[in-house]
């Protein structure tokens, strides 16, 4: 996965800020293969319960995101929820391989 | 013409253009939000061609008027004032020292909230009507911040030649 140590702090932070302390962040897509470079940062948080505003959420977390690590080189980060653990939002960019670590 | 004058002539358009787009939003939302945005609605969007094309216009005419303040007058804005043009971000963090707009960080997460209102690519009802309804609260925000960023270049008498 290529995020650094303060870079995954960051990530957590946020998440669990604003979606609360139970939320589980993954990365997926490019940024969790090591021989790839470049790409967008995408991550799947995950929530015990559903969130009441899925949209904003998300829109929020990204923003956050985005604006915190923005001087590392990369600026766009979607962030995708999955508002419990018995139901899945499909997500809007295609399938997800859910490449696990859990960060 | 001087820069300047160029420049000033740059800002009085853009002005016009985002008070076009204030008021054809602001038609848009009002007759979309007469009841809440709700999931049942969205559901039903496939077969009501009239609220389909009326949230695309919402969307659009949403996205326009956050692109056309963001994007284009605050920073010929900024630039009239005698600073240099920079990113997106950090004219936005300019923006709100200025107090021009409430929150940078808001303004940016609204900006990521209309890719969630886009009808074919969101395929949770849920996510989309809350998407919507969230677009709908934030719009004041947005009709505030084009109010306050044209005042302010009224305020300097930039809009008489």
């Amino acid at each position: 996965m290529r995020l650094s140590e303060r870079q995954i702090a960051v990530v957590r932070d946020i998440a669990r800020e604003e979606a609360g302390e139970s939320a589980q962040v993954r990365v997926f897509g490019s940024r969790s293969y090591d021989e790839l470079r470049g790409g967008d940062l995408d991550l799947l948080v995950e929530l015990p319960v559903p969130a009441k505003e899925p949209a904003w959420l998300s829109a929020l977390v990204s923003a956050r995101i985005s604006r915190l690590l923005g001087g590392d080189q990369w600026m766009s980060c979607s962030a995708h929820l999955i508002l419990s653990i018995c139901r899945c939002t499909k997500l809007p960019a295609g399938r997800v391989s859910c490449y696990d670590p859990q960060v | 013409m001087t820069p300047k004058s160029k420049l000033l002539e740059r800002l009085r358009f853009l002005v016009r253009v985002v008070r076009r787009q204030c008021e054809h939003v602001r038609l848009t939302d009002q007759r979309l939000f007469v009841h809440p945005f709700t999931a049942e609605r969205v559901r039903k969007m496939d077969a009501n061609i009239a609220e389909a094309e009326q949230v695309e216009a919402f969307v659009a005419r949403f996205s326009r008027l956050q692109d056309t303040l963001g994007d284009k007058l605050l920073p010929c804005y900024l630039e009239a004032l005698g600073e240099r043009p920079g990113a997106v971000l950090d004219n936005l963090d300019r923006a709100e020292r200025l107090d021009l707009i409430p929150s940078a960080d808001r303004w940016f997460a609204i900006r990521n909230l209309c890719n969630q209102m886009i009808h074919e690519y969101i395929e949770d009802p849920l996510v989309l009507a809350d998407a919507l309804q969230k677009g709908h609260e934030f719009l004041p925000t947005l009709l505030e911040a084009a109010a306050t960023v044209i005042a302010a270049i009224q305020e300097r008498e930039w809009l008489v030649d």
